[in-house]
């Protein structure tokens, strides 16, 4: 059980204190209203393995301007979800997975809720005042380069996310394990999982219904419906752990990447680019990146464990790319056990299963490929620290494997 | 068991006694007042009975004649909503083929590559539901258009506002019902109950993402706006009934507030959004705006009524549940006035063994329940007055029986 857990959230970030005195610090900055400071709290803890992309990440939240509140300050400040907040304590000593995603909020280490937002930014930026400045898009409202609309879009990836990743926290109480929590605790917690994550969803529609602009509510709303068709998938199971089905396909995998995380990534970009009346063929290559970006990070994110010696085996998830595509080379590979996702893998058989082929090798050719579409995307932009922030970022992404999440 | 047949017994004297005085047309304050008595009677009758269904469909359908005798009677100052048999329009029949093709049309939006995805989202959208909300939307627009240039027709874009707040509608049902743990929906098993709790949520979600693409695509900014604001309303609304408030005047203005922002909003906004859609001028916006809000006002004024007099299943879902969950609704609010001891049972949201049972019969004693019922009287008055500035159509009928509808509605 505690195998799939880690496994569930690997995709969306494990959060882990190391110690109470950083706990304090996060939640202080919080009320002080400095929110966004993943890159120092990655510092705190930081490994070597990780300086690039903080470096890359930090260097770029410099570029535009302010930090990206990791979420609407508006929001957070809410009666409603300071509410939450005070039942959340409730919550403790349970294994209700929205405490987990609370704890994100304060320290959400290498797989930053930010880094959405940031890109997000960084591409507006990119990309330049708007070639047909209108009514709401006026160069002397732009704030290092960067509209005040597209500012509330950033924000508003980063709600969708949130949101989505609360909800995805939603326990069904008929699956609740002995050492989770009372069944009354899960109830509670779900209970607040769908209300604020529901808070979440209604404030980005009305946040998004204030941009003024259809097109864009379009874009980001089937973004919504994406990330919703991700946990309906043939690689997911009703409580959203990862399956593997027989004759599953690597195209199977890119799909999965691309509507959990992809999609929110590249409607997010082009939604920016729509903002500022950019036209289609800068929309679709903004759209390219944000994809791109995704599956490379994914791929990125697979890969680790099986490069890792010393802390593989416990973060594999079965739905990784590499064993993926090795299922899908070798099919007779795989015996009736490990389909059996009840009975949990056995890791290091995968491990060595996994290695014996050339899996590892393709992915990691592969994740390199996303990375180079992403940064030839990039070439409809002029040059500027932007693009060169965007492209540093994706460098980071696929050139280390990041290990410690 | 003879006790029971004695009890029957009485219940059918007062039953004939009822339906005689609303037969005699001659009522009067007086009798209403007796009315009244006798209701209270009998509701604890059925008590004894523990609301046996047939017996309480019977009490239910002679109370609303009666009240109905009462209302015509009691007509005030304030204009008496027209009801007489030859202006009667029925809703349903004026707008029905666009209703009967609302859920295909749904459907047609919802449709995915992930099978038990669609399934879920389309599950409620069998054409078995009421289709109030699209009804009254459909309609509003038909006499607001005919206002305007004196032909009812229905623009394109009205009739997916009224597709589209059915469906906002049902994702709130969604979330609402894995939030209650309620099992039983529109008389058939909760999504929450066959798919279970996390896929309930995240289908609800995609619904309202299908929603809020099909609004966007309408290309109206300001109808964006409007419809939006319903779904920020309907989520603060549900925070809101997680508190209740010390304060007995503050606890009503709660609860007003939280009835407008989970029922009025929805109704409000969208009848506000067919009006923009029509381009009818400011002061008629505000009309249809205020239609729907007392409407909708009144419709969750009946429904919390019926939370206490109705049973299982004539309503499709299950009864008493306000009082499970904790709720404070108008009759428990007003009859806290006669009943002080109401107070705690409302600050421990009835939590305590036995509270449920002992604030349901203090509200039978009270008079909790026709107050609530004089205050959904009053928006559906409301209601019927902003139609006079419409010019007649049939359309405006139709809205006007609707208040009829709201207030004598069963289910």
């Amino acid at each position: 059980m505690a195998l799939f857990l880690s496994i569930n959230y690997g995709r969306t970030g494990t959060f882990i204190f190391r110690n109470r005195d950083c706990l304090k610090l996060c939640t202080l900055n919080y009320h002080g209203l400095r929110v966004s400071l993943p890159s120092r709290f990655v510092s705190i803890f930081g490994t070597s393995r990780t300086s690039n992309w903080t470096k890359a990440v930090s260097d770029a939240e410099k570029l535009v301007g302010y930090p990206t509140s990791f979420m609407s300050l508006r929001c957070l400040l809410s009666d409603e979800l300071s509410n939450v907040a005070i039942h959340i304590r409730k919550l403790l000593g349970t294994r209700h997975p929205l405490l987990k995603t609370a704890r994100g909020f304060l320290d959400n280490g290498k797989q930053s809720l930010q880094t959405r937002g940031l890109v997000v930014l960084l591409i507006s930026k990119a990309a330049g005042p708007s070639p047909n400045p209108s009514g709401i898009c006026k160069d002397q409202d732009m704030i290092s380069g960067i509209y005040p609309s597209q500012r509330s879009l950033a924000e508003i990836t980063e709600m969708i996310h949130t949101a989505s990743l609360i909800h995805k926290g939603v326990v069904n109480l008929e699956d609740i394990q002995p050492g989770d929590g009372s069944r009354k605790d899960m109830e509670f917690g779900n209970k607040l999982a769908v209300l604020s994550g529901d808070f979440l969803l209604a404030s980005s529609c009305t946040a998004l219904a204030k941009l003024n602009n259809t097109k864009v509510v379009e874009i980001m709303s089937k973004a919504i419906g994406n990330l919703m068709e991700a946990e309906f998938t043939a690689l997911k199971n009703r409580s959203g752990n990862p399956v593997l089905p027989r004759n599953v396909k690597f195209s199977d995998w890119s799909e999965q990447t691309f509507l959990s995380s992809g999609c929110l990534l590249a409607e997010g970009c082009r939604a920016a680019m729509e903002l500022a009346n950019h036209s289609e063929l800068v929309k679709d290559a903004a759209f390219t990146f944000g994809k791109n970006m995704a599956l490379a990070q994914q791929m990125a994110d697979d890969i680790g464990p099986f490069l890792d010696p010393n802390q593989g085996c416990t973060n594999i998830s079965i739905t990784s790319g590499p064993i993926i595509r090795h299922v899908e080379s070798h099919p007779n590979d795989i015996d009736d056990k490990l389909f059996n996702s009840s009975e949990g893998i056995e890791p290091k058989q995968i491990l060595k299963l996994v290695k014996s082929g050339s899996a590892i090798q393709e992915c990691a050719k592969l994740c390199l490929e996303y990375g180079q579409r992403a940064i030839h995307s990039l070439d409809r932009f002029s040059d500027s620290d932007a693009k060169t922030a965007l492209i540093n970022i994706i460098r980071a992404a696929t050139n280390e494997q990041r290990g410690v999440r | 068991m003879a006790a029971v047949g004695r009890i029957r017994s009485r219940l059918h004297t007062q039953l004939l006694q009822i339906y005689k005085i609303s037969e005699g047309l001659q009522i009067n304050l007086v009798l209403k007042a007796r009315l009244h008595n006798q209701r209270k009677l009998m509701v604890r009758l059925c008590g004894y009975l523990n609301y046996n269904e047939q017996v309480h469909k019977c009490i239910n359908n002679a109370f609303s004649l009666a009240f109905r005798c009462c209302r015509c009677v009691s007509a005030g100052s304030v204009r008496e909503p027209q009801m007489s048999v030859h202006q009667q329009v029925d809703p349903y029949k004026l707008v029905g083929a666009e209703l009967a093709n609302l859920c295909v049309e749904i459907k047609q939006e919802v449709v995915t590559s992930k099978h038990e995805l669609g399934e879920i989202a389309e599950y409620y959208f069998d054409g078995k539901g009421k289709c109030f909300r699209p009804m009254l939307i459909m309609l509003a627009s038909k006499a607001l258009n005919f206002h305007k240039t004196e032909e009812e027709r229905l623009l394109d874009s009205q009739r997916r506002v009224a597709m589209i707040a059915e469906m906002i509608h049902t994702a709130s049902l969604i979330h609402d019902d894995v939030i209650d743990e309620s099992c039983i929906r529109r008389g058939k098993s909760s999504v929450n109950n066959i798919w279970k709790e996390r896929k309930a949520i995240l289908a609800g979600n995609y619904l309202l993402s299908v929603a809020s693409m099909a609004l966007a695509r309408i290309g109206n900014k300001d109808v964006v706006q409007v419809l939006s604001q319903t779904i920020e309303d309907l989520v603060r609304g549900e925070f809101m009934q997680l508190g209740s408030k010390e304060d007995e005047n503050e606890r009503f203005k709660h609860y007003l507030t939280k009835t407008f922002k989970k029922t009025a909003s929805l109704m409000a906004n969208s009848c506000k959004a067919i009006a923009v859609l029509g381009e009818l001028d400011e002061d008629l916006i505000g009309v249809a705006y205020e239609y729907g809000r007392n409407i909708g006002l009144s419709f969750q004024l009946v429904d919390d009524i019926l939370d206490f007099t109705s049973c299982d299943t004539l309503m499709g879902k299950p009864t008493a549940a306000d009082l499970r969950l904790g709720l404070a609704t108008a009759p428990v609010l007003f009859a806290s006035q006669e009943f002080p001891e109401l107070h705690s049972m409302i600050m421990r949201r009835f939590m305590q063994d036995g509270d449920v049972e002992r604030a349901r019969e203090l509200v039978a004693k009270s008079d909790g329940v026709s107050h609530a019922r004089m205050m959904a009287e009053q928006h559906c008055k409301e209601a019927v007055r902003l139609l006079q500035t419409l010019k007649l159509s049939d359309s405006r009928r139709a809205l006007e029986h609707i208040a009829y509808l709201v207030l004598n509605r069963q289910k």
